[in-house]
């Protein structure tokens, strides 16, 4: 109860559930990064759990896509996460455009597994709008999580934008109803984007 | 299944009640719960239990021990010290006494866990369906139960009706029984269920819902103590009737380490709202909400749809009515081409032909009366809402009239908003008890009616999704 699941096990998690997040992998070399990238932009994340504000710490290095970008942030993380150890290094596919959204899970102590969807990124904080409902939920549950959304026009301005997060509500919701094991879940952000969204931070606390 | 104690009807409507604990002592809880009894009628048989009994209890015959009655006890109402309530229980289980309320404190409530632990052992070994302790127990106006003690001539008892309200707390319990009684709807059951040993919410909620006496469910909730088998019950509950409910109290779970933002978002408070609105409850914010709501469910049909008409004798309470309906996402309806003509040969000139309809201020009963019927037979009117200002002129029982003739017709629903003093108090009764809500205030009326729409909506969804299960989610397994 209450330890983060290693990232790679929670993005293959959520993959078995049908649920996208950004392409990842542990890499072991700057040029183990630069092939991984091949030529798109791409996020490296220097991964402990000695650290858990990676971001503060100057642990995230964003929009990386020439040889020589990649090169340096991979030896800036290396030294700064030097007295971190162990750590791993993560690179990431990058989206930079799109609707930041949350969608998450919590176990309630009376209630059982419910799924929320908000507002994403810095919001999320400063104007708590969010939904909630208890697992499983319905097509109509997820519906009305949309609609319930003070923000809902910003988050689903089209049917097919809001199908497909009905769609992602309804997968996390059977993702928590079925793995026993997980109590809480990030995803925060899930970015929406080109018609498709991607969850782009996991967290998923066993 | 998921109700422990589906049948609570030996409890609310025994034959025969013993009352341990009763007195002839007048300070005593037992006596005041004795002497409700005989006030209300109870027209059943009634033994007085007391260890200490010498000769008979307020004219009835005393025994010392539930096991001396000869006769089989539907319900005992235990009024003893909570030390020695276990014994009293264990003596019911023996005596085959079919259900017990225990309304004495001094158990969880003030940390005696042990002792509450033990009352509920011991109505577990006897499958007795044990409500309370430290609750005010149960009330049924038809059958003629008052376990309440609470002095009868400091509390106002509501008239026999559909409404059965449950509550946790037996100080909202009788706030709010008081101020029924001064509402035009009629109370069905009263259960005050304190600590919830043994019967709780699930139990309670299951057996209203299939109680044919209820029609309307009024909830006070500060907890639930199974979760999930209050959410299959409460599933099934609010198909069959409105279940009104208010939450009071939210207790955050302090130890729980929080490692997550949807932990931090999700709390106990949050989680409590989402079942309400996930499961068709009708959530109240405060008691004034318990009770507006409670009137228009009660009397009222209903609408899925909005659009709602605005009939008025005062122009400028129209126009609080229009804001209020928009801050309650509802709208004002647009009257169709027919009701426009009608009305406009029916209405003198003064009377500008639109919605909201200001009837002005000589309006009399049969200007309300023409133009609620005009209305009610539109098709783009869903709801209407009726402002009488009974200080104006032509506003009197002759309105009244026309209001009830309208609103018990149970095509539409009809709302009446009337502010005022004593003459328009009057008229309220009036109103109300034929069975048409009114209320104080443009906004109160338009809150009300957006809860009717909203659990109209949600029954309109669930018969829906009912007759297309396909797409349901994997359900849990346990």
């Amino acid at each position: 109860m209450g330890k983060l699941l290693e990232y790679m096990k929670a993005y293959y998690m959520l993959r078995r559930h049908g649920i996208r997040a950004l392409d990842a992998k542990y890499v072991s070399s700057a040029a183990d990064a630069i092939d991984f990238s091949s030529g798109k932009p791409i996020v490296l994340k220097a991964i402990s759990e000695k650290a858990l504000h990676k971001s503060k710490n100057g642990l995230v290095k964003l929009n990386l896509s020439t040889e020589r970008d990649i090169r340096s942030a991979y030896a800036d993380l290396e030294s700064k996460a030097r007295n971190l150890k162990p750590y791993k290094i993560l690179a990431q596919r990058m989206v930079t455009n799109g609707l930041e959204i949350i969608v998450g899970g919590n176990t309630d102590p009376q209630f059982g597994k419910m799924v929320l969807l908000g507002l994403g990124g810095i919001y999320v904080e400063t104007f708590k709008d969010f939904a909630l409902r208890v697992c499983p939920i319905t097509r109509y549950d997820a519906a009305s999580m949309i609609s319930q959304l003070r923000s809902h026009a910003i988050v689903a301005p089209d049917p097919a934008t809001e199908k497909m997060i009905a769609d992602l509500l309804l997968d996390v919701s059977n993702m928590l109803t079925k793995e026993h094991g997980i109590s809480e879940l990030d995803l925060n952000p899930v970015i929406l984007h080109d018609g498709t969204y991607d969850a782009v931070d996991l967290r998923v606390i066993e | 299944m998921a109700s422990k104690y589906a049948d609570l009807n030996p409890m609310l409507q025994p034959k025969s009640v013993a009352i341990i604990g009763a007195s002839s002592n007048p300070d005593k809880v037992g006596h005041v719960i004795m002497q409700n009894y005989i006030n209300v009628g109870y027209s059943g048989r009634l033994y007085p239990v007391n260890i200490k009994a010498d000769g008979p209890i307020l004219g009835f015959k005393s025994y010392k021990s539930v096991l001396d009655i000869k006769e089989k006890i539907d319900l005992a109402v235990i009024a003893v010290p909570a030390p020695v309530v276990p014994a009293v229980l264990d003596e019911c289980g023996r005596a085959k006494v079919r259900t017990a309320v225990v309304v004495s404190g001094g158990f969880a409530e003030i940390g005696e866990t042990a002792l509450q632990n033990e009352l509920a052992a011991v109505a577990h070994k006897y499958s007795m369906p044990v409500l309370g302790p430290n609750c005010l127990g149960v009330m049924d106006l038809k059958s003629r139960i008052d376990t309440l003690f609470l002095p009868t001539f400091k509390i106002d008892k509501p008239q026999i009706g559909g409404v059965s309200f449950v509550s946790q707390s037996g100080a909202v319990g009788s706030v709010v029984l008081d101020l029924i009684s001064h509402e035009g709807f009629g109370l069905a059951k009263f259960i005050s269920y304190g600590n919830a040993a043994v019967i709780d919410e699930a139990d309670i909620l299951n057996y209203l819902a299939n109680d044919v006496d209820t029609k309307v469910i009024i909830f006070y909730l500060e907890g639930v103590k199974r979760g999930k088998e209050f959410i299959e019950v409460a599933r099934k509950a609010t198909l069959k009737k409105p279940v009104i409910i208010i939450k009071g109290g939210t207790t955050e779970e302090g130890s729980k380490a929080v490692h997550s933002h949807t932990a931090s978002l999700a709390g106990s408070a949050e989680a409590y709202h989402a079942v309400f609105e996930q499961f068709g409850f009708i959530e109240a914010e405060d008691l004034d909400d318990l009770l507006y709501f409670a009137k228009i469910f009660d009397t009222q049909p209903l609408t899925t749809k909005n659009r709602i008409a605005v009939i008025t004798n005062g122009g400028g309470i129209g126009v609080l009515a229009t804001d209020a309906l928009y801050h309650n996402s509802l709208r004002m309806a647009e009257m169709s081409k027919e009701s426009e003509r009608k009305l406009r040969k029916a209405m003198p000139p003064i009377v500008n032909v639109r919605l909201p309809l200001d009837l002005a201020g000589d309006a009399d009963d049969k200007r309300f009366g023409i133009a609620i019927e005009t209305l009610s037979e539109d098709p783009n009117v869903d709801a209407i809402m009726a402002l009488v200002l009974f200080q104006t002129p032509g506003a009197d029982s002759s309105v009244v009239a026309e209001l009830i003739k309208y609103g018990t017709t149970g095509k539409k629903p009809l709302v009446v908003v009337s502010p005022g003093g004593s003459y328009t108090a009057a008229h309220k009764i009036m109103i109300e008890s034929a069975g048409v809500p009114v209320y104080d205030s443009p906004n109160s009326a338009a809150r009300s009616l957006a809860a009717l729409i909203s659990y109209s909506v949600y029954l309109e969804n669930a018969a829906h999704s009912n007759g297309n299960k396909n797409n349901g989610q994997d359900k849990e397994t346990h």
